[in-house]
């Protein structure tokens, strides 16, 4: 999550009520979803970047996220023109006439559908996590339903992955200084056994000494609201926008026009 | 003689805030935590509590926060039962430090994080994020208000939980170590901000010398029973109490830089103590010529004792030349280092908090690949023998749970022997030889986890010595040990016989551990020379934030307490003896007063000056001859 100071004034994406921008942004990512035709998941590709070209969120973390899903990405490309069903009209492309390893084009069609839809979500995914603080999404998440307390576990989670990945690795060091090295063998395996156990142990004292923290300041169950939530009729017409656009790309997927 | 029952000397005046009555507390498994705890706290208290690990300071300080309930008897805030709404109103009152602050930071944001305790006071979001700033900008972290809390240093992490609870403006300030693992500068701003704080403060910790400078009242708690109930300075006056609660540290009061090598004996205009002259100077230059094998002239080593430049020809045990790290984000870590070590040597590698100490240490442990030059015992260190280090050099980490995570001590210490192919009588010799070095013969089937914080500290410096590594490395070898354990880490690490590599901010343990300081200040190693000379010059102390001005001053002030001579005088005696009044022969407590020349520890404002020959009611010592006389004195 990248740091927000007040003084950041940002784009209107960073001004939307979050409540409308979750809906509004779910259900573009629902209706992509839906397509079928690769040329339509190709134009929400480019919907997708103009969003985060008009939300001003940054570039290096979009790529980073797409990298992350780039291997199953792949694994869609050389697997399905391999692996969907031969029907009639398909066209295999045969290498030096092995049979089995027949290249279905409409494998690959299908897996360059599933995979620009795929990016298009993805893409989507900066804008709506980036343009506000994460206690404000989850405030806007338990507003619109999810449970206060899978709000807070997010949050607090959010925040103690830093702390238990130092500790995982502070404890790796300490495994590795004294010659531990990853082999498969029995040893292997009880280390690793105590190290998760260890892990674990520390977690749970620390889970308790945060929630007696957090009493000794005054916590009763419930988090300050982090903002007072109001809807404008702005940001009721950009939700409109953002439902119209998807809508769009359904009509044209199911060609609609023609 | 220390003497535990010895009644509480300390009256509380002013209005009284907290108020204990016979608290007792015994955790789920039945451990007896507290008994029959009295204690009134006043108003502007300033309170250090103080004891072994285990004694029931921080169960004792969890009852006056309410976050646990007594099991026998009633705490009492402002007159009121802590408890029920009551318990609410109060916790908005009481704020409690944590000892890490990552436990304490758990808001999305700095701001968040310090906006947390003033929300739940009703405030709104605008009002508790401008408490929030403020309290910021008190601890000087403003600029880091929109900082996610793990973008922090460490110190920066205590301030900005310290910010926390000073936007509530609390009326109490309950601290539970609140300097453990901070750098000699922060431990001054955190001190002069506590100083600042204008109401009552219950702190735990350790470091008595901190303490002498914060608190003017001590609670010595043992097994979970308030032993004493002290002014400050009648707590750093009684050596015999401080001993018999772990909490003597009379052994630091001797600090390095003012030990003089010039003549016979250890002695500055400005220090009184006085200690055995040679000690320090023997040891210093048996090491180097131990570890300078080439320079076979004592004498001329007395002279040059400057270890500037390496110039002898012996192959270096480790060297690094020119050598840098990177962080991803192309920050350098480490900037053209140019490091030696000789077999033998005791160094110290000093410098604030983020200096690069940790990035050294974990590329000479082969953790991490840096860029430059890197010998071993004369050999260039390729990928394939980087990954081999740890045969031949070991690590005890900072917090010592880092590297403990076997079920029972003897499969910990025998972890490493195993990765090393050692044969099995042979792992059982050598984990009761090291058990036997670091004082923890019998505990082979203990679980580490369950052991004490000091016994933790020596079954990880067990493990790595079991392992006979040529580089021994220590990072912070006494972080949050009481007293005792401190002593006894010093005697441990004292008969070490290996190449020693001490990272600490304790000037003590440096100055009497090492004979050449390596000073690093952002990534770089910007001096390096003899120990003595470091400790002498405290340009190179501010620099790298481990000046100890205030340290020296309490230490002068503890000293001037504890000093101890003949004399005769009026004092008073509460004791109990068999005494005769007549016919009638009894033993009871009682009080009387006499004068008669006998030692004891007594304060001196000035050479010119009388001397103080009371700084407390009673003295404690044996009358052989009054105990069996006649005398008079009231009875109820």
């Amino acid at each position: 999550m990248p740091d927000l100071s007040d003084s950041f004034e940002g784009s209107f994406f960073h001004k939307w009520d979050v409540r409308c921008k979750i809906i509004t942004i779910l259900c573009f990512c629902f209706m992509v979803a839906s397509i079928s035709n690769f040329a339509v998941a190709l134009i929400a590709i480019s919907f997708a970047l103009l969003v985060i070209v008009m939300a001003q969120v940054s570039l290096q973390r979009v790529l980073r996220r797409l990298l992350a899903i780039s291997g199953f990405m792949l694994m869609f490309l050389l697997i399905m023109p391999f692996s969907v069903p031969v029907l009639p009209g398909d066209t295999i492309i045969v290498p030096n006439g092995i049979q089995w390893m027949g290249f279905n084009m409409r494998g690959l069609y299908l897996a360059a559908t599933v995979a620009s839809k795929a990016v298009a979500i993805t893409m989507m995914m900066e804008p709506l996590f980036s343009t506000a603080p994460l206690p404000v999404t989850l405030h806007g998440l338990s507003r619109l339903g999810v449970p206060e307390m899978v709000a807070q576990m997010i949050l607090l989670s959010h925040r103690y992955l830093h702390v238990f990945r130092h500790e995982a690795s502070r404890i790796s060091s300490g495994m590795k200084v004294r010659g531990f090295r990853k082999r498969s063998d029995l040893a292997t395996l009880q280390a690793v056994a105590n190290f998760t156990g260890m892990l674990f142990v520390r977690s749970f004292d620390r889970t308790e000494r945060v929630f007696d923290a957090m009493k000794a300041r005054g916590y009763k169950g419930c988090f300050p609201e982090p903002l007072v939530l109001k809807i404008y009729p702005l940001d009721i017409f950009i939700s409109g926008i953002g439902v119209a656009m998807g809508v769009l790309l359904i009509a044209v997927d199911k060609n609609f026009f023609i | 003689m220390h003497d535990p029952h010895m009644p509480f000397s300390h009256t509380v005046s002013g209005e009284t805030l907290f108020s204990v009555r016979g608290l007792s507390y015994s955790y789920p498994d039945n451990t007896r935590a507290l008994a029959s705890v009295n204690l009134e706290i006043a108003k502007g208290d300033r309170l250090a509590l103080v004891g072994h690990n285990g004694s029931g300071k921080t169960t004792l300080m969890k009852h006056l926060c309410g976050l646990l309930m007594p099991s026998h008897g009633k705490v009492f805030f402002q007159e009121r039962l802590l408890e029920g709404e009551n318990l609410d109103d109060a916790r908005l009152k009481i704020a409690l430090l944590f000892q890490d602050p990552d436990d304490q930071l758990f808001g999305h944001t700095v701001l968040d994080d310090a906006a947390f305790g003033p929300r739940h006071q009703g405030l709104t979001k605008e009002a508790a994020e401008a408490a929030a700033l403020g309290a910021l900008k008190q601890v000087h972290l403003e600029h880091m208000a929109y900082k996610a809390p793990h973008n922090l240093s460490f110190g920066q992490k205590k301030r900005a939980a310290l910010a926390g609870l000073l936007a509530m403006k609390p009326e109490v300030l309950l601290l539970d170590e609140p300097t453990t693992n901070l750098d000699p500068s922060q431990e001054q701003v955190f001190l002069d901000l506590l100083k600042s704080f204008s109401g009552t403060i219950v702190c735990i910790s350790h470091d008595l010398i901190f303490l002498y400078d914060l608190c003017h009242r001590a609670i010595v708690m043992e097994k979970g029973e308030i032993h004493h109930d002290y002014s400050m300075k009648e707590l750093v006056s009684q050596k015999s109490a401080l001993r018999g609660h772990g909490l003597d540290f009379s052994f630091r009061m001797v600090l390095p830089a003012l030990k003089s090598h010039s003549n016979g004996s250890e002695y500055d205009k400005d220090q009184t103590i006085i200690k055995p002259a040679g000690k320090m100077v023997e040891s210093t230059l048996k090491s180097h010529s131990k570890a300078l094998e080439c320079d076979k002239d004592q004498t001329a080593i007395q002279s040059t004792v400057k270890l500037h430049t390496h110039e002898c020809n012996r192959t270096p045990l480790l060297h690094l030349k020119g050598y840098s790290f990177y962080y991803p984000d192309g920050t350098a870590a480490l900037n053209g280092i140019d490091f030696k070590v000789d077999k033998g040597e005791k160094i110290a590698l000093v410098g604030e908090n983020g200096a690069g100490k940790t990035t050294l240490l974990s590329s000479i442990l082969g953790l991490q690949k840096g860029k430059g030059e890197f010998f071993f015992d004369g050999m260039s260190v390729t990928r394939k023998s980087y990954k081999k280090l740890w045969q031949r050099v070991g690590m005890v980490f900072q917090d010592c749970a880092d590297q403990l995570f076997c079920p029972s001590v003897d499969e910990e210490i025998t972890f490493g022997l195993r990765q090393l192919d050692i044969s099995l009588p042979e792992r059982v010799q050598r984990m009761q030889n090291v058990l036997s070095m670091v004082h923890l013969e019998g505990f082979e089937k203990r679980v580490p986890l369950n052991m004490s914080g000091g016994e933790r500290k020596r079954l990880a410096l067990a493990c790595v010595l079991a392992m006979e590594p040529e580089i021994v490395i220590l990072d912070e070898p006494t972080a949050g040990l009481d007293p005792q354990g401190e002593e006894l880490m010093l005697e441990i690490i004292r008969r070490l016989d290996a190449t020693l590599l001490l990272v600490s901010h304790d000037m003590f343990f440096v100055g009497e551990l090492t004979n050449r300081t390596v000073v690093m200040h952002r990534g770089k190693i910007v001096e390096n020379l003899t120990t003595h000379e470091f400790m002498k010059d405290e340009r190179l102390g501010n620099l790298n934030g481990l000046a100890y001005a205030y340290r020296r001053e309490s230490t002068h002030a503890i000293q001037m307490l504890q000093h101890e001579h003949e004399h005769s005088h009026l004092h008073h005696h509460l004791h109990s003896h068999i005494h005769r009044h007549g016919d009638v022969v009894h033993e009871h407590f009682h009080e009387h007063a006499h004068e008669h020349p006998h030692r004891f520890v007594h304060t001196h404002p000035g050479e010119e000056k009388s001397h103080h020959h009371a700084p407390r009611r009673y003295h404690d010592h044996q009358h052989p001859d009054h105990e069996s006389e006649t005398h008079d004195h009231m009875h109820d």
